[in-house]
């Protein structure tokens, strides 16, 4: 029966898998010298004293503004690939750009109308 | 590369995606108690995507673009016609509940719409990449919408399951199509047919034909990878509910299909047999867990559980088997438009039965028959034809399929046929039992108190379209089986 030796195969990947976790454990445990001080094991942040606890709030327009930024910037990734072919592209390219800016635009429109730009 | 475009194929999904365009502005600028226009907007352009398939139905062939990547063929055409009627219906049911529910109402259509346009790229899609962002695109929306009502706990628990378990089968499903793409060298359901025969030893395939499987199980909710629908059933919105059931289910079965039989045939005796176990699973534990379900989405979501095991009898059967898989895919697409119909009525009961009883339990809904005759016919319409009961369309769906599996042939596709029929009988009891409450039952004093509401229009219209095709297909099966039919012409788009 053919497919049971397929599914060896895939029982082998799974126990391999399993054996690569436990051994990486295991050597992680043997190897590393544990030595702890109270600087090591504070919370990492990029190398710098955490400030605050964990749970900080931070206000929730920070967040709109950061999706905002996240749309505009992916657009630069498609727009930069088509100004370069530009030219071979022609204008069926540059009418398929502007429906696609067109569209975006319409993001900023909804964004601006639903009162995400305010700052109050 | 070309780029040549052939608008007339593209344009279900260029209507489709100028409807969300247009609602999403039209919600900017209309006043809150004029809301229900953007809803009208989206009715009327779903209703309008169905145009030009019927136009391409009726004109025949196939239109291949993209190389090949995205091809429209009767096959893809007969699925966005499942796909946006039963989008129309959830956007109809949809109407009174999200109005009443007082929040965002705008970006639901949005959403909505959106989904339903992922669903209708998934269809024609004959390569990994178009497929993924169509399969995406559906379940994407969903992850908002099934937490919609987001004063409620559980629907935010709904929705952060649904996301979490979600985006962790779109993992897995990635990780098995770069396998694929890796061992391989392309994206192309037929170029990656074509490259199966010369790598069948070799190991990774098997591996990444299951992560493939598993990935699209997920968003197809069979066991054993179910767990996260009931509860996400049950908190989303009811609407969102009956779209999971019916749309999101379909998208990720179709996609699982259309990869096993255009890419992958070559190499069926791996898949076969996980289909096989997937489909006896489902129907087994959906049905033995529904039997003991209080609630009435919560039994909704372990029958539609149980019949995704049903749907995928006659494709596993056939592919164990060795037989014609065209045969197969037919039935399979015969019962996914019987049983969208069936369901979506189903849920639309439950909306009008909810509203009329204020509750969603099976045992508050004693005696509704007596307050409310017609919704009580509905009721046990809907859940005797979703239990199979001539002259009801839901045993057609199960004799197509017990036909294909015993035109398969051999003892484990019979096997698989009497785990069917157990379960068939599973079921019946369960349905059965919502019967009996709304009927024989008698009724508490509150029921009876209860003022008697007038329904919505819409509510009444969806009731109105899905009983009359579940009657229908019923009676005329013929019907049925020309979705069925063309649905074999699935063209693999050439390279």
């Amino acid at each position: 029966m053919t497919y049971f030796e397929s599914y060896l195969t895939v029982g082998a990947f799974i126990a391999l898998g399993a054996l690569l976790v436990g051994v990486v454990l295991v050597l992680a445990r043997a190897l590393a010298p544990s030595n702890p001080s109270a600087e090591k094991l504070s919370t990492y942040e990029c190398g710098v004293d955490p400030v605050g606890s964990g749970w900080s709030q931070t206000y929730v327009r920070y967040y709109l503004y950061g999706l905002l930024f996240v749309i505009f910037d992916i657009e630069a990734v498609f727009i930069f690939p088509w100004a370069i072919q530009l030219e071979s592209l022609g204008m069926f390219g540059l009418i398929e750009m502007l429906v696609f800016i067109g569209i975006l635009v319409l993001g900023l429109v909804y964004a601006i109308r639903k009162g995400v730009l305010r700052w109050e | 590369m070309t780029f040549e475009i052939d608008y007339l194929a593209l344009a279900p999904e260029l209507v489709v995606a100028g409807t969300i365009i247009a609602a999403l502005l039209l919600d900017l600028f209309l006043t809150r108690s004029k809301k229900y226009w953007v809803a009208v907007l989206s009715v009327v352009g779903v209703a309008g995507g169905l145009v030009p398939i019927v136009y391409m139905l009726a004109e025949g062939g196939t239109r291949s673009m993209f190389d090949g990547s995205y091809v429209v063929d009767e096959f893809a055409l007969i699925l966005k016609i499942v796909f946006l009627v039963s989008g129309y219906l959830v956007l109809l049911m949809s109407v009174s509940y999200i109005e009443a529910d007082r929040y965002y109402q705008g970006e639901y259509y949005f959403l909505l719409l959106s989904s339903i346009l992922g669903s209708l790229v998934m269809s024609s899609s004959r390569d990994l990449i178009v497929l993924f962002i169509g399969l995406e695109l559906t379940t994407g929306p969903l992850f908002l919408l099934a937490g919609w009502r987001k004063g409620d706990a559980k629907s935010n628990e709904a929705s952060l399951k649904f996301f979490i378990l979600g985006v962790l089968s779109t993992a897995i499903l990635l990780y098995g199509m770069s396998l694929l793409f890796g061992l391989t060298g392309s994206v192309e359901f037929t170029a990656i047919a074509a490259a199966i025969p010369d790598l069948v030893s070799e190991p990774a395939l098997a591996l990444s034909v299951l992560f493939l499987i598993v990935g699209f199980a997920f968003k197809a909710s069979a066991v054993p990878f179910h767990f996260w629908a009931p509860d996400t059933y049950e908190g989303a919105p009811t609407p969102v509910a009956a779209y999971l059931s019916v749309n999101s289910k379909a998208a990720g079965f179709v996609a699982m299909l259309i990869v096993m039989y255009t890419a992958l045939p070559g190499i069926s005796e791996v898949w076969a047999p996980a289909l096989w176990v997937l489909a006896a699973l489902s129907m087994t534990v959906g049905n033995l867990s529904a039997l003991r379900q209080g609630n009435i989405v919560r039994l909704l979501a372990y029958s539609s559980i149980a019949q995704a095991g049903f749907m995928l009898v006659p494709f596993a059967a056939a592919a164990v088997a060795g037989s014609d898989l065209a045969q197969a895919f037919s039935a399979t697409v015969v019962y996914l438009v019987i049983y969208a119909l069936m369901n979506l009525g189903a849920f639309a009961v439950v909306i009008a039965g909810a509203r009329r009883t204020g509750s969603g339990d099976i045992d508050d809904w004693a005696g509704l028959g007596q307050k409310d005759p017609v919704l009580g016919l509905l009721t046990a319409l809907f859940f005797l034809s979703l239990a199979g009961i001539p002259p009801l369309a839901g045993w057609y769906a199960k004799f197509v399929m017990f036909a294909s599996v015993i035109e398969a042939g051999g003892i484990s596709t019979l096997v698989l046929a009497a785990i069917a029929a157990v379960n068939s009988v599973i079921a019946f009891y369960y349905y059965a039992r919502v019967i009996k409450a709304v009927w024989l039952d008698t009724p508490s004093e509150e029921l009876l108190a209860r003022p008697g509401r007038e329904y919505a229009g819409s509510i009444k219209l969806t009731l109105a379209i899905s009983m009359g095709l579940t009657i229908a297909i019923g009676i005329y099966p013929t019907f049925a089986t020309y979705f069925g039919e063309a649905s074999r012409v699935i063209a693999t788009g050439g390279g």
